[in-house]
């Protein structure tokens, strides 16, 4: 017998509806209460938390973004070259006067990403892979700055909308890399992003 | 493996060193997460409700297995089943000599302790890179972890500091937390770059998607299974939860409970591997599902210990484990939970000093994010040691003793007056030491009697 039929017939078969059951256990389920007609108010003071430790910056059309990067990155960033990924829509904007890097080869880099939503409750940003959306940029660079769309804001973790097709990884990401592996005391910028920069379109 | 737990903890107890460290760690942990459960409305319908998430699943293991392996398969993975132990560490070690892995780096995965697969990935002649920072510092002092979620909490800066500065090439400049933390950074990042293979353990596993999920502070499960060609994940089946949202409910108790957060920094969903037209990702995803005694304890009244999503709240909590930290107690799971687990997975034989090592305060079931009763298990665990036979001789003359006696009730009488008058020659007001006795008076001082017994007193006032 296989080490897999063994496990199974140990644990042996199932009596009852199991969909409607599990359904029934997520009715009506405990969480921080969200104002859906404050979403963006909470989601920027979930950014500001300590833990999360994201700076936020409004910025009103798709035309002013490569600006408000440029800007961030020269207050911000002592390094050259920003990482972009080739997403047509943020291909189409104009990123002149701004270096541009293939890949994130050197620590202390920067990475842009559009998210595929964001999370009021948590602060969280949605991100997912996809041909014009490789992952490893976004944890090797010291500074990631997120793209959110205003539209794609969301109140709760389970309102997050289910992709249309199963991207290979789908990440939240709810603030920066940290730790607090050495007698407790949090470090921000263990492996991944030390500073975190959204910013919220529209 | 655990018959010297009483040496180990009288050691730990007159280690300064380690007192202070493990309480700075437990001491943080234990008011962020007070502070993240009073914000919270309805914690504990919340915990309520994860109790029964987690029981739903237990009760339909086989059912959500099937599911999540055909869905797993479907999105290109591979899965695979392990009955044990060393058959778990078989399948890992033959998919890294299948994909020639000179080194592999692994994120931190309790699970992966418990089946000993650093040792067996040394034995196969692979480097291993622990590439969690408290993983790391571990590594290179050569010990076992010693908290599941901060398994170097034995360790004080001073320390690290000099573990750094001897194995890393560029070594922090000034002695603070962040600039050794930025050392780690330096040292760990081209290791992980380089890796053949990534090794992760799991949070969930999602039924209904087939995707595995990770949390982390760092990001290093991300760097470390992104890069390389092969992506391996080791899992306990009890990991699995139907779907998104009731991984979701979990995932908020887990974090609240373990760090106080809101949510883990990074809480990953990965399906498959990398997809035709991907920037990155690994070309192999492989499932390990592993039994290693979860079943036996399903069936054999441990069910409720399966629930455990390893917050460590339980341990941050109990009176003893901040009195010796993790290492005292032998296994790969310290603490409370340890404590229930390692019975089960190393045998009672070898642990039965472990449910000892309990005063029943029950402040672990109280914290604990799936209402595991802790204490109730861990005096199963008592009942079982003494049925078996398991109790040394001394202890069971003595129980036997005194539970005759109780059943003459003159002889009892007689006997508990004779003691209390007996013991008030050993002390006034306090006794300090007493034959038979020096198991307790050796740490501390024994009220004397005062007074009469509880019987002699009852009848007085009846009269």
């Amino acid at each position: 017998m296989s080490a897999r039929e063994a496990i199974l017939r140990r644990l042996g078969g199932n009596a009852g509806d199991v969909a409607d059951e599990a359904r029934a256990l997520l009715r009506a389920p405990e969480r921080p209460p969200v104002d859906p007609a404050a979403l963006a108010e909470t989601f920027a003071e979930r950014l500001a938390a300590p833990s999360v430790a994201a700076s936020l910056e409004r910025v009103p059309v798709a035309q002013q973004l490569p600006a408000a990067v440029a800007r961030h990155l020269a207050q911000h960033v002592p390094m050259p070259g920003l990482y972009l990924p080739p997403d047509a829509w943020l291909q189409a904007l104009d990123w002149r006067g701004i270096a541009l890097d293939a890949a994130v080869t050197v620590d202390g880099g920067a990475a842009l990403a559009v998210a595929t939503a964001a999370v009021a409750e948590t602060g969280s940003l949605v991100l997912d892979t996809s041909p014009t959306a490789p992952m490893l940029p976004n944890f090797l660079a010291l500074h990631h700055l997120v793209v959110v769309r205003h539209e794609t804001l969301v109140a709760h973790l389970e309102d997050i909308p289910a992709p249309l097709e199963q991207p290979r990884a789908r990440y939240w990401i709810t603030g920066v890399s940290g730790t607090t592996d050495i007698e407790g005391q949090y470090v921000r910028g263990a492996h991944g992003p030390r500073f975190l920069h959204v910013l919220l379109l529209g | 493996m655990t018959a010297g737990f009483k040496a180990r903890a009288a050691e730990a107890l007159a280690d300064p060193v380690l007192k202070v460290a493990v309480e700075r760690t437990a001491g943080t942990a234990e008011t962020k997460r007070a502070a993240a459960v009073a914000a919270f409305e309805d914690f504990e319908a919340a915990r309520t409700r994860a109790a029964a998430i987690k029981d739903h699943v237990i009760a339909h293991l086989g059912h959500y297995l099937e599911q999540f392996e055909a869905n797993a398969i479907a999105a290109g993975a591979q899965v695979h089943w392990a009955e044990t132990a060393d058959a778990a560490c078989e399948i890992v070690l033959d998919i890294c000599r299948r994909a020639g892995a000179k080194s592999v780096a692994r994120s931190k995965s309790m699970l992966g302790e418990e089946i000993g697969l650093p040792h067996a990935l040394a034995e196969a002649g692979i480097e291993r890179v622990e590439t969690d920072l408290a993983e790391h510092i571990i590594q290179l002092a050569g010990e076992r972890p010693s908290h599941i979620v901060w398994p170097a909490m034995h360790k004080t800066r001073e320390q690290v500091s000099t573990l750094f500065r001897a194995r890393h090439a560029e070594p922090h400049a000034e002695e603070t937390i962040a600039a050794m933390a930025q050392s780690a950074r330096r040292h760990l990042r081209a290791a992980m770059l380089g890796a053949d293979v990534g090794i992760s353990g799991a949070n969930f596993l999602l039924a209904d998607s087939g995707a595995v999920c990770t949390v982390t502070n760092e990001g290093n499960a991300e760097l470390s299974v992104v890069p390389p060609r092969v992506h391996i994940v080791t899992a306990g089946i009890e990991k699995l939860v139907p779907s998104m949202d009731h991984a979701v409910h979990l995932l908020r108790m887990l974090a609240r409970s373990a760090t106080g957060a809101t949510l883990t920094q990074y809480t990953t969903f990965y399906t498959g591997p990398k997809r035709g037209a991907d920037l990155d990702g690994p070309e192999e995803m492989h499932i390990v599902l592993i039994d290693n005694g979860r079943t036996k304890m399903r069936d054999e009244g441990l069910a409720e210990m399966l629930r455990c999503i390893r917050c460590g709240a339980c341990m941050n909590h109990c009176v003893v484990f901040r009195q010796i930290g993790g290492h005292a107690y032998g296994g790969t799971y310290p603490g409370p939970m340890g404590a229930v687990l390692t019975p089960a997975l190393d045998g009672l034989a070898a642990s039965r000093d472990l449910p000892q090592a309990c005063t029943m305060n029950g402040k672990c079931q109280e914290v604990c994010p799936v209402r595991i009763p802790l204490p109730t298990l861990l005096r199963g665990w008592r009942e079982k040691s003494w049925r078996e036979g398991l109790e040394p001789a001394s202890t069971r003359g003595a129980v036997r003793l005194w539970a005759w006696a109780a059943r003459q009730p003159w002889l009892y009488r007689f006997g508990s007056r004779l003691a209390v008058r007996g013991m008030r020659l050993f002390g006034g007001k306090w006794i300090t030491s007493m034959p038979l006795a020096s198991g307790w008076t050796r740490h501390r001082d024994l009220p004397a009697p005062q007074g009469r017994t509880f019987m002699e007193q009852y009848r007085e006032r009846r009269r």
